[in-house]
């Protein structure tokens, strides 16, 4: 924050200390300033991800018999070690990461073709689609998921009923397709806010950039390949890393299927199986299963990040 | 500035606060781990007393009301929450930790030695008129309190005796004119369903891992034993797997319906529609069906379990409660008190009987009125005694485990790969058997080899 000081020069030694003073002063408010937002961020944030680790490197000991006493003790890596060679751990993770390579390249080619479309219709009718695109995502995600699985079922759904009365059986929450299915549900909700965030990115681009293309003589398709994209390439990004991250973090659809369907197991997604470990009180496991994932979520958006770092200037 | 800098520091404190809070939670929680299993005194408090009581079954607010009209020194306040494994014991759970448990609880059976084992039941047996009350439930559930020592960790509130609920029409149109009473002759209908309506004879549902538990306290498996030291684990025992491999023949053969989850709109559409014609389930299952398969009214039937060999007279159980005193309370002697009003109290049963549909675990609770009566909706027949006669049938030696959330998640995780024929029945119940041996493990308790 004292890089923040005057362009100016000091012009003469005596003025030295005041201005110092001054900027004393000024260096502290910023925590005033930044305070409503550290607090709770050391409170909610902070701390509970130092508890969590410091919770994966115990174990629950047990001296009396089977109900006797316990005493939680320093168990260094050992959870660890058990997540890293836990196979519904890891089959958990395989699944997510197949789900990404495939859903995240979809749902971001949807929002960026409907930005594209979007920029490119009449003023009217851009409002109007901007926020019917947009509409999924305001709906909360189990009422979302709900709807979908109503969508889904194989007795209630009119889809399926309309399907096998021209013939064609299909089970959308099979064994086979239930992971596309909640892939569609992610694409459907998520592609709307990715659009807008693509959509405000191209807004951002200057006339004079698109006159010197006519200029030029591109047209609609030329322009949009050559300029738009490359100019939204930053946004394209962010987008990717938020979905790499909430793809991790897999939870609602999968929660809200099982109830209507037999092929959800209890560790389909590495965050179910943190939150079914937790609820079975094995809180040093869950706890280092989160901070796995975490630290796995850290990983693949840094690298993502920096594979694309040259291209998007991020 | 000197006051901008106390307040500073004041601030970049609190957080720390925060820590040493749960640095103090933990302290207290492993000397509350010393006192909750040992201290068995029951003394009771001066002056007026409120409890707190959560619970999930309908119309118990109303119960309560009545217990409070007439005892104004102990007043109870009712809190109405999800079914227990609906979220309900894992908040249990935080607030035995936190020091913010209520003073009673539903806990269903199946989950006290879990509750046991986090050390969050009260040991009542000294309080007064308990200890006494052994004789006034059926059998098995008194068993189930104690938990295989000497205290008594909760009073029993309802149970799930198991019948099996069939389709009469159905079964008639496929020419069974007598409801099988041994599982070969329910297979033999389930082929001749299938041939004659195209219905499945049930539908196996693979969330509904303490239902199949129930076909396996039937056959006389019995899963865990506590001997006070250790525990023994027979999750994949010779009869458990008979039961497996029973159902594993009903799956490949194709005569259970494999895509319907347990208590889903699905379900209840396949029965409303004749898909599915039959259901093993407990005495409170009456209302499940009532409710959801309103335009089968009347077409119902209930009927003795299938047997595993002719002429054997075994029945399973699947759900009830008990009315658990938790540890942390402070007033373990009131809190007994109104455990046993609510469970044996004729007029507390009553009105639990007909609001919530609990099937009272207490033996006066047979005699009720409406359990004598024909249920309308099972056209007219008198199914509660069937319930009744099966409640005596339910073998009292089966104990859970202590990490029961566990062995349950593997076995339905198990279901899932066999209802796709990634898998069979049997390989849930090793997989189960191994996760209950890991999970206790982790608890820090000993597993018999």
């Amino acid at each position: 924050m004292t890089a923040v000081a005057p362009p100016t020069t000091p012009s003469s030694p005596a003025a030295a200390p005041r201005r110092q003073g001054r900027t004393a002063v000024r260096s502290r408010a910023w925590i005033w300033f930044t305070l409503p937002f550290l607090v709770p961020f050391v409170l909610f944030y902070l701390l509970p991800i130092g508890y969590a680790i410091g919770q994966s490197l115990t174990k629950t000991e047990r001296t009396g018999g089977i109900f006797g006493e316990t005493t939680t003790t320093f168990a260094g890596l050992e959870q660890y070690s058990r997540v890293v060679t836990d196979p519904a751990f890891l089959n958990g993770v395989g699944r997510v990461l197949l789900f990404g390579v495939v859903q995240v390249p979809v749902m971001l080619g949807f929002a960026l073709l409907l930005a594209l479309l979007l920029d490119s219709a009449v003023a009217r009718l851009k409002r109007t689609f901007r926020i019917v695109y947009f509409l999924p995502y305001g709906i909360p995600g189990v009422i979302a998921a709900l709807m979908w699985a109503f969508l889904y079922s194989p007795q209630l759904s009119p889809i399926v009923g309309l399907l096998q009365d021209g013939g064609l059986d299909v089970e959308f929450l099979g064994s086979g397709t239930i992971l596309w299915s909640i892939a569609n549900v992610v694409t459907w909700t998520y592609t709307g806010y990715n659009m807008l965030i693509i959509f405000a990115a191209m807004q951002a681009i200057p006339q004079s950039v698109y006159e010197a293309a006519k200029v030029d003589g591109a047209g609609g398709l030329r322009t949009a390949w050559s300029i738009k994209i490359p100019l939204v390439l930053p946004a394209l990004v962010l987008t990717g890393v938020f979905s790499i991250i909430g793809t991790l973090q897999l939870f609602t659809e999968p929660i809200v299927f099982r109830a209507i369907s037999t092929n959800v197991t209890s560790s389909y997604t590495p965050n179910l199986l943190a939150y079914t470990t937790a609820s079975a009180n094995n809180y040093p496991l869950a706890a280092a299963m989160s901070v796995v994932l975490a630290v796995a979520t850290f990983i693949l958006s840094f690298a993502f990040l920096r594979a694309t770092s040259r291209r998007s200037g991020l | 500035m000197k006051h901008q800098r106390r307040l500073m520091v004041a601030a970049m404190t609190l957080p720390m606060l925060a820590l040493a809070a749960c640095g103090g939670g933990g302290d207290e929680e492993t000397a509350a781990g010393g006192g909750g299993g040992g201290s068995t005194d029951c003394a009771a408090s001066d002056g007026e007393v409120t409890l707190n009581f959560v619970t999930w079954v309908p119309g118990m607010d109303q119960v309560v009301d009545m217990w409070n009209q007439e005892n104004p020194d102990i007043q109870v306040e009712v809190e109405t929450t999800p079914a227990g494994n609906a979220g309900t014991y894992s908040n249990l759970f935080n607030g035995l930790e936190a020091g913010t448990a209520p003073d009673l609880s539903q806990i269903e059976y199946d989950s006290l030695s879990s509750f046991r084992l986090q050390d969050g039941l009260q040991d009542i047996s000294a309080c007064e008129g308990v200890s006494e009350a052994s004789g006034d439930f059926v059998d098995w559930t008194w068993s189930q309190v104690q938990l295989g020592d000497d205290g008594v960790y909760a009073i029993p509130q309802d149970t799930g005796p198991m019948a099996l609920f069939y389709r009469e029409d159905l079964f008639q149109q496929a020419g069974i004119t007598e409801p099988p009473t041994t599982w070969e002759q329910y297979y033999e209908a389930a082929k001749q369903l299938k041939q004659a309506t195209g219905a499945y004879i049930t539908h196996f549902p693979q969330g509904d891992a303490n239902w199949f538990t129930g076909l396996l306290w039937q056959r006389g498996a019995s899963l865990f034993e506590l001997d006070g030291d250790q525990v023994q684990v027979n999750v994949d025992s010779p009869e458990a797997q008979e039961v497996a491999d029973y159902w594993q023949r009903m799956i490949d053969e194709d005569l259970v319906a494999t895509n319907l989850q347990g208590f889903s709109p699905d379900l209840y559409a396949a029965w409303n529609s004749g898909q599915v014609a039959s259901w093993p389930s407990a005495a409170w299952g009456y209302s499940t069906i009532r409710d959801n398969a309103a335009s089968t009214a009347g077409l119902w039937r209930v009927a003795p379990m299938p047997q595993w060999s002719e002429g054997d007279e075994a029945a399973g159980n699947w759900g009830g409660s008990t009315t658990a005193v938790l540890s942390g309370t402070e007033h373990p002697a009131e809190a007994a008190q109104f455990a046993l009003w609510l469970n044996t109290d004729p007029e507390a049963l009553a009105m639990a009987n007909e609001l919530g549909g609990l099937f009272p675990a207490a033996n006066a609770g047979s005699e009720l009125p409406a359990l004598q009566e024909g249920v309308e909706f099972y056209g007219g027949q008198e199914i509660f005694s069937i319930f009744t006669e099966a409640s005596s049938q339910v073998d009292t030696d089966f104990t859970w485990g202590p990490t029961m959330t566990d062995t349950y998640t593997a076995m339905s995780d198990g279901f899932t790969a066999a209802l796709n024929g990634q898998g069979t029945l049997s390989e849930a119940l090793t997989d189960a058997q191994a996760a209950s041996v890991e999970s206790l493990e982790s608890q820090g308790v000993q597993v018999a080899d």
